[in-house]
Order: C-alpha cells, then sequence, then structure tokens
C-alpha cells in the first residue's frame, strides 16, 4: 500500500553494477537526514559477478521489518531481477524504473497490467557514459533519477556519494556527482512524474547505520573483549573482520584459527589464562564446536560463542536465514551440558545481548551462547546513536569473574561448592591458584574423580548457578495489550515481523499480545506463565519447519492447562517471515476466535 | 630474592596411572628437573594436554595445568600462550593424541610459531582405550584393531614437523631422562614453536622389550651437526634404521605474538592514534 512515509525500494541487477554500493549510498543518505532505514542484501553464491539484489526500507516512523512489498522497483538488468523475482514481492501497483536499453523486450517481462502502468525508462548506461564518462556510474545515475522522481533527500545523497568514494582521486567523485545530476536532470527535463509516491520526512538528528554482525562485534569490545580466535564461514564472516580490525587498537588479539575446533579450543585457553574470550562461527561451525562447548561447561570457563544462524541442515543455504539451531545451542554436547542461550531480535539487540553475554559468562563462569541469524547479521539499520552511546538504555553492565581471596588461595579449591555454585577462579599469575582444569569429572579441587556420588554432587554444582541467572534476570519484550485473549510468542529475528503484525493489528481492532524473550536458556518463566494465563490461543512463530521453539515451550509450559490452544505457525528458513503472513494468521485465528465465542 | 624452587615444588598431590614400567614416568621426573633447571614459577607455567595416557601428565604438575579434549591441546595452548605470553606454555600428548586426532593443528602452530613446547610422547599405540594401532604403529604389528597386522605406513613426526617449518625440532628418549631433561629444557628456552618427540615406550601393549629395542637403535648428534641446516635435519629424520636423538632443527624466526605486537598492534595504533573510546569507534558507523 502506498504510503508518502515509507517507502520500499528495491534494486536488481547483475554483481558488478554496483547495487550493493548504491543501495549503500542510499541508506547513508536516509541516516544522515534521520531517517529510519532497514537494508537487506541478497546475493547469489557466486563470489563475483552473477546476480545482485537489495532492498532499502526508508521511513519517517520508526520500522520493525524489511517491508513486505516493493513500492518502487529498479532494475539495472532484468536478465538479473528474474532470479530475484520470488524474492523481491512487488505491490500491485509498484513504480518501474528501468534502463531505457535493455535488451529483453517488455513483453517478455513477467509483470501484470496494472504494474506496467508507472513505468519509468531511463537510459542509465548511456547518460553515465556520456556525463561521467563511464557507464560504470550508471548505478549513480540511477540514484540521481530516482531522488528526483520520488523526492528523496538530493543533498544528503551527494554527500553520501563524496563519502563513499573519498578514498578514490578527485576526478572520479567529481564524474560521479556529474552522473548524479545527469539522472536528476534527465528525469526534470524528460520525465512527467504519472505516479503518485511523493517521499515526505521531517528532518532529524543523523542515525548510525549498523549490521548485526558489526553491532556484535562492537559489543563485544565494549564488554571488554581480549582475544577472539575464529574461522570464516558465511554468514558469521563479518565479525571476525571487524573484530580483527579494531581489537588490536584496543590492545586485543584476533587470530584466524585452522578449523572451528581449533577456534573454540583456544578462546578456552585464553578464558583458562584469565581473559575474556569470544568465537563467532554459523551451521557446519557451530556443529563442530559443540565439544568445545561441552568442555566449557565442565572446566567452568566463561566464553562467547556467537551463532549466526544459516539455512541447514549440513551446507544448507549459507546466505539465508534459519531459526532451526534452537535446541543444538541448549542440549547440543553429549551430557548434561549446562550453557547459557541468548537470541537478540534486532541490530540494536546484537549489541545489548553480546554486553549481557560476556556479563553472563564471567559472572557464572559457564558458555554463553549468542543465537543470531543471517537476518539479522547482515541488514542495516539506522540506529539511535543515543542508545548506543547513552548508559540508560539496554544492558550496558560489565562483569569481570570472580578472583580468589587470600584466603581461598591458602587451600586452594577451583571448583568449590558453594550456595551460587559458582567459585572463585584463579588464573595464570595468580601465587597459589594452580590447580588442574579438565574436561574429565572432578572434585572441587580439580582432582580427576570416577565416582558417581562426586559427580552427582558436581554435576548439580554446575547447574545450581541457573537458579540464580534466572533470579537475576526478568527482561522479555511486550507488544500489544496485556489483556489480548490473542497471543503470539516468537523469538530472535521473528520479533520484527511479528511487532509491526501485532501493531497492525490492534490498529485494525483486533486485541493481540506478543512476547519475545532475550535470555532462552535458562527459560525464565514468570513472564511467559503470566502472558499465557489470560490467553485463549497462542501462535508460535518460528523459521523452523520442526518447530523446535514450540516443543521447547511445552517442556516448561502446560498451555492445556490454562486452556489454550496452541497455533504452530512454523516455516522453513530461506526468507524471513514477512509481516503480513503474520498479520494474516493473526486475522484467521482471531476470526476462528470470534466464530466460536 | 625467594629460596630456589626445588623439584618436589613441582609436584601435584596426584599420583600417576600409569602402568608401571611406562616411559612416560621418565619424562615426568625430567620434566620436573627442567622446570628445576629453569626455576620456573609454577604461577607462571602452565601445561597442558588433550587425551591419552601421557595426556594425563600435566595433573601430576603444580602449576595452571589442563586436561581438556582429544586431539586439541594445540589450539588450547595458543589461547593461553596468547593471552599470557609471559608464561611458559607446554603442551604435552602421546601419538594418538597428536598425529592422528589432532594432526590437523600441528602444521599451523609450527608456520604460525606460536611460543610454546610441544612435548609428544610417542609409544606407537593407543594405550588409555588398551591397546589399539596409533599413527606411528610400525606396518604389520597386530593390534586390538588390526588383528591381522596394521594396514598402513607409519608417520615420522620428526620430518613431519621438519617440513612443517617448526623453528626447533628434538628427538629424545624415555630410557635416558638426562636427555629428555636437556632436550626440554633446550625446547623451552627456544623462543617459537619447539618440538620434542620423546620415545616413551608402552611396556603393556608394546612389549617389555620396547626399552631394548629402543636403546639397541638410538644413536646421538654430537657438536658437529649444523642445527640450521634443513635439508640434513630431513636425512636424519629419514634415517629409520636409527634413531638421532638431539636437537636435530633448530632456527630463530619472529614469533606470532612477536608479530602481533610489532606488525599488528603497532600498526592498529597508527591507524586509531592510541587506544580509541568506544564512541570513537562508532564513528564509523556514522552516515
Amino acid at each position: 500500500m502506498l504510503n508518502n512515509k515509507n517507502i520500499v525500494i528495491g534494486i536488481a541487477g547483475s554483481g558488478g553494477e554496483g547495487i550493493i554500493s548504491a543501495g549503500e549510498i542510499l541508506v547513508n543518505a536516509a541516516s544522515s537526514e534521520g531517517l529510519f532505514v532497514f537494508m537487506l542484501k541478497s546475493v547469489g553464491a557466486q563470489i563475483r559477478g552473477g546476480e545482485s539484489s537489495i532492498r532499502v526500507r526508508v521511513s519517517d516512523l520508526p520500522v520493525q521489518s524489511q517491508g513486505d512489498r516493493i513500492d518502487v522497483l529498479v532494475v539495472l538488468s532484468w536478465k538479473n531481477f528474474l532470479r530475484f523475482k520470488s524474492e523481491l514481492q512487488l505491490e500491485e501497483k509498484v513504480i518501474i524504473v528501468s534502463d531505457t536499453d535493455d535488451p529483453m523486450p517488455d513483453e517478455e517481462i513477467p509483470l501484470t497490467e496494472s504494474q506496467r502502468e508507472f513505468w519509468y525508462k531511463i537510459p542509465f548506461a548511456k547518460l553515465a557514459e556520456d556525463h561521467a564518462g563511464t557507464h560504470q556510474a550508471k548505478n549513480i545515475v540511477m540514484l540521481g533519477a530516482i531522488s528526483e522522481i520520488f523526492s528523496l533527500p538530493k543533498e544528503a545523497l551527494s554527500k553520501s556519494i563524496k563519502k563513499k568514494f573519498k578514498y578514490k582521486t578527485a576526478e572520479i567523485i567529481e564524474s560521479n556527482i556529474k552522473a548524479m545530476t545527469a539522472g536528476i536532470e534527465y528525469v526534470k527535463t524528460q520525465v512527467v512524474k504519472s505516479d503518485p509516491l511523493t517521499f515526505e520526512y521531517q528532518h532529524r538528528e543523523p542515525r548510525l547505520v549498523m549490521q548485526g554482525n558489526e553491532a556484535i562485534a562492537l559489543g563485544a569490545i565494549y564488554a571488554g573483549l581480549d582475544y577472539y580466535a575464529g574461522y570464516p564461514i558465511t554468514p558469521s564472516t563479518e565479525i571476525m573482520e571487524w573484530i580483527s580490525r579494531y581489537l588490536p587498537q584496543r590492545d586485543g588479539i584476533a587470530m584466524q584459527m585452522e578449523d572451528e575446533l581449533a577456534s573454540i579450543n583456544a578462546i578456552l585457553g585464553a578464558s583458562f589464562a584469565g581473559k575474556k574470550a569470544m568465537t563467532a562461527t554459523s551451521g557446519p561451525g557451530i556443529s563442530l564446536m559443540n565439544e568445545g562447548i561441552g568442555l566449557a561447561s565442565m572446566a567452568e570457563l566463561p566464553v562467547v560463542i556467537i551463532n549466526v544462524q544459516r539455512g541447514g541442515p549440513s551446507t544448507g543455504l549459507p546466505t539465508k536465514t534459519e531459526q532451526a539451531d534452537l535446541m543444538q545451542a541448549i542440549w547440543g554436547s553429549h551430557g548434561d551440558s549446562p550453557r547459557v542461550v541468548i537470541a537478540p531480535c534486532d541490530v540494536e539487540d546484537c549489541f545489548d545481548s553480546t554486553v549481557l553475554a560476556f556479563y553472563i559468562a564471567e559472572k557464572y563462569q559457564c558458555p554463553v551462547i549468542i543465537l543470531s541469524d543471517q537476518f539479522i547479521g547482515h541488514r542495516k539499520e539506522s540506529i539511535n546513536p543515543e542508545s548506543m552511546r547513552g548508559s540508560k538504555v539496554g544492558f550496558r553492565k560489565i562483569y569481570h569473574r570472580d578472583t580468589p581471596s587470600a584466603e581461598d588461595l591458602k587451600d586452594y579449591h577451583r571448583f568449590k561448592v558453594t550456595e551460587t555454585g559458582v567459585s572463585p577462579m584463579s588464573y595464570l599469575g595468580i601465587k597459589g591458584g594452580e590447580y588442574l582444569g579438565s574436561g574429565i569429572e572432578h572434585d572441587e579441587k580439580g582432582s580427576p574423580r570416577g565416582d558417581a556420588a562426586n559427580h552427582a554432587k558436581m554435576t548439580e554444582k554446575r547447574w545450581r548457578k541457573f537458579g540464580y541467572i534466572k533470579e537475576e534476570f526478568r527482561f522479555e519484550r511486550f507488544y500489544g495489550p496485556k489483556d489480548a485473549k490473542l497471543g503470539i510468542i516468537a523469538w530472535g529475528s521473528t520479533k520484527g515481523a511479528v511487532k509491526e503484525a501485532v501493531l497492525k493489528a490492534n490498529a485494525m481492532g483486533i486485541s493481540v499480545g506478543a512476547i519475545i524473550p532475550q535470555i532462552i536458556y535458562p527459560f525464565l518463566i514468570e513472564p511467559f506463565k503470566e502472558f499465557i494465563e489470560n490467553k485463549d490461543r497462542i501462535i508460535i512463530a518460528e523459521m523452523s519447519y520442526a518447530g523446535q521453539f514450540r516443543r521447547y515451550l511445552r517442556g516448561f509450559l502446560r498451555f492445556s492447562q490454562y486452556g489454550v490452544t496452541v497455533v504452530p505457525f512454523t516455516k522453513a528458513g530461506g526468507a524471513p517471515f514477512m509481516v503480513e503472513e503474520i498479520l494474516d494468521k493473526i486475522i484467521e485465528e482471531w476470526k476462528e476466535m470470534e466464530a466460536r465465542r | 630474592m625467594s629460596e630456589p624452587l626445588k623439584t618436589t615444588d613441582y609436584k601435584s598431590n596426584l599420583k600417576p596411572i600409569w602402568c608401571p614400567g611406562c616411559g612416560d614416568f621418565g619424562v615426568l621426573s625430567a620434566i620436573y628437573k627442567a622446570f628445576e633447571e629453569l626455576q620456573l614459577q609454577p604461577e607462571n607455567t602452565a601445561v597442558c594436554s588433550g587425551i591419552g595416557c601421557s595426556s594425563r601428565l600435566p595433573g601430576y604438575i603444580n602449576a595452571y595445568t589442563f586436561n581438556g579434549i582429544h586431539g586439541r591441546v594445540l589450539p588450547f595452548a595458543t589461547g593461553v600462550k596468547m593471552s599470557h605470553p609471559e608464561a611458559t606454555v607446554i603442551a604435552v600428548g602421546g601419538d594418538g593424541d597428536g598425529f592422528s586426532i589432532g594432526a590437523g593443528h600441528i602444521g599451523h602452530v609450527a608456520r604460525k610459531n606460536i611460543d610454546i613446547t610441544y612435548i609428544v610422547m610417542d609409544n606407537n599405540i593407543y594405550g588409555l582405550t588398551k591397546g589399539q594401532a596409533s599413527p606411528t604403529t610400525p606396518l604389520g604389528v597386530r593390534t586390538k584393531t588390526t588383528y591381522y597386522g596394521n594396514m598402513g605406513m607409519t608417520f615420522n613426526p620428526v620430518r613431519m614437523l621438519i617440513a612443517y617449518k617448526a623453528s626447533f625440532v628434538a628427538r629424545t628418549f624415555a630410557g635416558n631422562p638426562k636427555h629428555v631433561q636437556k632436550m626440554i629444557v633446550e625446547a623451552i628456552q627456544h623462543p617459537g614453536f619447539s618440538f620434542v618427540e620423546i620415545l616413551s615406550p608402552c611396556v603393556t601393549f608394546r612389549g617389555k622389550e620396547q626399552f631394548k629395542i629402543i636403546r639397541d637403535k638410538v644413536v646421538y648428534l654430537n657438536e658437529t651437526h649444523d642445527i640450521e641446516d634443513e635439508l640434513k635435519a630431513f636425512d636424519i629424520a629419514n634415517n629409520e634404521e636409527h634413531f638421532t636423538l638431539g636437537v636435530i632443527y633448530k632456527k630463530r624466526r619472529p614469533t606470532y605474538y612477536e608479530i602481533v605486537m610489532e606488525k599488528v598492534t603497532a600498526k592498529a595504533k597508527t591507524h586509531s592514534n592510541g587506544t580509541p573510546e568506544i564512541s570513537k569507534l562508532l564513528d564509523q558507523f556514522q552516515p
């Protein structure tokens, strides 16, 4: 539906056409105007070339999702658009902007009659050739043209272009500005605007532009990361790329290892030596790390493991999203292996969740897994800078592990059974605190022990911490009215579509509420009990075909005891939920409830 | 200056679980003596291992010790060393832990020249699981999993380590603890990755005669050996008629940590003009 305060632009073409650069320039321009921005990239598996597409949502109002349908489709080559057709769902009244000289005949282009109503053809490549001296600047000509057609912030755009090319020669910057101007002038003189879309917005303070993966990296450094070891794997690699550049500036060390087995064990070594340590991985990499995560549980070593989930199993869909690593995160290693699982729900929350992960890892001396996913990891959002700088927003507490006192060191017991299960942790350099850490079952002193009674005692000690974690934290997100009879439970990146759908449904007069946890495991049951208490029907939405989250929740919540009907809403990953998918489900269930009343 | 440390100061309260006559006893006592000779401070010494008979060794030492998972001692020790560069970090293990399940790590620790000492007690068998073939079990030898004789060629660890550009490669024999001690001392003193293969017989699963068999094949390198000559080192490793003992190859190369400090951290600090605050790091996200 057209809305002048919110515009979803899709750009498709081949990899070498500067689609992603164009998208980034647009995102930066909008963010510098203080707009709310959401950008998703979609690239083929090809390393260079091939097809690519992006979707940029620019809004004067806060946005929660990528926007379901494309309002403006910009096509640099129709041939490549066809490959993304299923990912770029078009509005029925979509506005098309394409290259006049595209070789594909109009009749072969798969558009409906009404989608052809507003179709601007602009000779991007020719204008670029004529004004900038190279057809390569056609992406910039395109930006100029669409900024003129839809009243996007032109000055900000030209600033962003200059910034994008700031390391290039003055001639290159000059020719790109000429390309943009050529696009603007062409529209002014040759195009008659027939569509109704004119973007309206208020100028505000500039916002920051960040990817989920970058927010995790930044959060880790904020939390005091000392040592990072990792192995590149899509879609987590940006975390390591960012950290390898910025961690050394803050005296930390980032190492690329030979595999994920090495990565997890290297960070365990660093933690054993007293440092805050982290690794990031995805898909096959997290499967390889599970043995090491179990060792972290057993040796009570604080470490943070980031899993940017991708489609699975096996190699699966490396560049696509899914939420199907939940059970593995919680129960992945052999044995009863306590670990904490935290799920960020958007880019800003990636920062908070990482700071929280380090806090819990250090305070409770256990591994903490962050379950992000490709959808959050690879998207760009504009963020209020104050929410990153300020201390009031989100979780910003820093913790350093408890070290033994002089009294403790007189007869040091590394794994002393304490009230909370947390024992003071000594490390290299502390005289008198020498001990044997191990993956083999051990007694309080650290000596290997194989008897059942000791195993029972030490297992209980390691799990005892969880009671205190559950007591310390109570953070969850509620949307919609609390007295709603219809509810939605979701986790992680599905929050965006759920929140937006709930707010839309509420505006339509449908009473529906949602709850999204941040700490997934241990399960903080109280807010969920309160949430389901007055519900008749609950939709559990997740990108896991097998419904892992639903099965997980059923382990804690006796829905039937509360008289609640559970409605599974699952899908295999690949494409994230659209708002309208969730909204349609809400409406369907709402009608069902009304009919039964 | 406090009292000098004695060998007993490096002993933990745990008693070794090894079989009587195991070569690892000789290695352990040589380690105590090497530590005493070097006057290592227990609080600044880490001894790490994976899984296997010899991987139980860290528990018998009074220091920061760790007995982790099978095959992963080298990356674990890497993390320890990078986090505490002033510490002496020693990785220990057997032929199964090092050359089978953990073989993928050796080349990388060697090429990165991580400043740790890797001691492999090579007994040509899996002892902890009670007698199955290992990567160094000789061809044709019957073990519990190679009933009709071992089918694979054996690894030649010394040759492998020279090929991997390890900056210090030595071989010694548990039957000569004095020599073991000497090799360990030199290995710890070497800045960079140092590898010591210790022929450490398993009397239980390879037979009591192993000590004699090895002793008869042992020859010692003399002072004329050029330790920086890589080709000569290969010749020595290739001689499988004899076990040539001593420091076979050694070359001073920049360690990983030295490179990190000089080439990475220094450059990074120049880029950022000192240690940037978080708010400064946020600047790059300005549109």
